[in-house]
């Protein structure tokens, strides 16, 4: 008798320790109703020069009346070697890292030996972001989406304010968009921000400077058919303020290809960028494809084409998908780019030898694994994967280069892997 | 420099195109296909993210998928 009352005891307990467990997991559950998590950790690595290591979290919830709040946490860590702009030369060069204050004391140099590229071997950054979004729905036709983002890192804190509209028509199938952003950025930069074309031995510096930029965007989505999906963006913005690099020098040569000095690059105060984008994507049954094309230009002369195309390859009852993808990019240069200077004034006033203003292309070959979990299985619905890109960057018109320096490479690109895991349910 | 009209050109005709034409488009229940994820144009964000970051700090252009801008990219 004393053994079956204390099984039913325990029978009793074990039935209510059940039911709280029930009522822990609906709670949960009712909290995680409509709740999407997307996260990822990137490892980036150039070819001797700059790592990073970027996780990123990206937390959603749609809540019964249709509103969506959304958070992304961002955090970067950079470190390695950062091209400080000046040429190689067949002499050894004796460059300041940002917050050495002389080239003769020992203090913060570096050396570069004959033949390589300059980069400031000790170059380290950190950046957090953290951005919002709260998209609420002002009828069943028009959403209303307003965000922020603030970016900072050791030098540079940045701040933008977005606001978009977006209406539906033709049952659904048509959406325009219209969005403005604004950005306020300011700029600390280690020793303090260079005068622009000063001479680098003479470390002119002075403090804190800003720019700020106003973008509007006009967006037409598309449903074309029952497989294809087209949408096509104009974008406009123009910034204006500190639009240098403050840690960006140009060599100075004689005629002959000798290293006469350095001096800090100098760009316009202003600057205004216009594109036009194009995507379109179709599916079929277990395939979807994605094109997408963007034409830019801006008011420093750069034209830029990209085209950029992925492959979704569906398998295993949807289970498992592969994306292979692959992105053209060609840009011309800068109308005040010039790898070097020589002892005459440039022709616009302006000059930097920044490669990222020079005219190059690129490619970037890519391909993404993912595995999803069945919505029964322990994490339901997650889905896990790795992508792996590979990016290139050829550097084109190249200026013959002095009698000294033919036999260097003066237009060294770029090479870089990515390697990126990522986990979201 | 004859080549940003004839971008603006074709991308307005495409506008046009895709404005003027109420009968493109689907019905709801033919949405199957065009309703999965991979199908949604912001399919991976944090993907898109991390590649803009990427070009962002090593290209002169970015953008025109949403806005650009959002850092230093001073490496």
């Amino acid at each position: 008798m004393a053994a079956s009352c204390a099984l039913l005891g325990a029978g009793a307990a074990q039935s209510q320790e059940a039911d709280g467990a029930q009522k822990e997991q609906s709670q949960l559950s009712r909290i995680l109703e409509g709740v999407s998590f997307d996260s990822a950790l990137a490892y980036y690595r150039e070819d001797g020069r700059i790592q990073a290591i970027e996780p990123v979290v990206n937390l959603s919830k749609t809540f019964a009346g249709g509103e969506i709040a959304t958070l992304n946490i961002t955090f970067d860590s950079l470190s390695g070697a950062s091209p400080n702009g000046a040429l190689p030369s067949n002499v050894p060069q004796t460059f300041a890292s940002p917050s050495g204050t002389s080239l003769i004391t020992g203090r913060h140099l570096y050396t570069i030996a004959p033949g390589r590229l300059p980069a400031d071997p000790n170059y380290q950054d950190d950046r957090i972001a953290v951005a919002g979004e709260w998209e609420l729905p002002l009828s069943r036709l028009t959403h209303l989406s307003l965000g922020g983002k603030l970016s900072g890192e050791d030098d540079f804190i940045s701040a933008t304010l977005s606001a978009s509209i977006a209406q539906d028509f033709n049952e659904k199938n048509t959406t325009v968009l219209l969005g403005i952003n604004n950005e306020f950025d300011s700029l600390r930069p280690i020793g303090g921000a260079p005068v622009p074309d000063s001479d680098y031995a003479a470390f002119d510096k002075d403090g804190t400077k800003s720019k700020d930029g106003l973008g509007v965007l006009l967006g037409l989505t598309q449903v074309m058919t029952r497989r294809w999906l087209s949408e096509l963006n104009l974008s406009w913005d123009r910034f204006h303020g500190y639009l240098n690099d403050p840690y960006k020098i140009t060599s100075v040569l004689d005629a002959s290809g000798n290293t006469l000095g350095y001096v800090y690059e100098n760009r316009p105060d202003e600057r205004t960028r216009r594109s036009v984008y194009l995507e379109n994507r179709v599916a079929w049954s277990n395939v979807s494809a994605g094109l997408s094309l963007r034409y830019m230009q801006d008011d420093w002369q750069i034209h830029s084409e990209t085209a950029q195309a992925h492959v979704h390859f569906s398998f295993a009852n949807r289970q498992q998908y592969l994306e292979p993808s692959m992105r053209w990019y060609r840009q011309t240069a800068a109308d005040f780019y010039t790898p070097w200077l020589t002892e005459e004034k440039p022709v616009t006033g302006f000059q930097a030898s920044d490669s990222r203003l020079g005219a190059f292309h690129a490619f970037t070959y890519g391909v993404k694994y993912a595995y999803k979990l069945s919505s029964d299985a322990g994490l339901a619905g997650s889905e896990f994967s790795v992508r792996l890109e590979y990016y290139q960057q050829i550097q084109d018109h190249r200026l013959a280069a002095p009698v000294l320096l033919q036999n260097l490479d003066l237009y060294p690109g770029l090479k870089a892997i990515l390697v990126q895991f990522g986990w979201r349910f | 420099m004859r080549k940003p009209y004839l971008y603006l050109a074709a991308a307005l005709s495409v506008f046009a195109f895709e404005s003027g034409c109420a009968s493109l488009g689907v019905k709801a229940y033919d949405r199957d296909l065009l309703s999965r994820d991979e199908m949604r144009l912001d399919a991976n964000p944090v993907d898109g993210a991390i590649d803009e970051h990427l070009y962002f700090s090593k290209e002169a252009s970015s953008g025109g998928r949403s806005y650009a801008g959002g850092g230093c990219g001073c490496n």
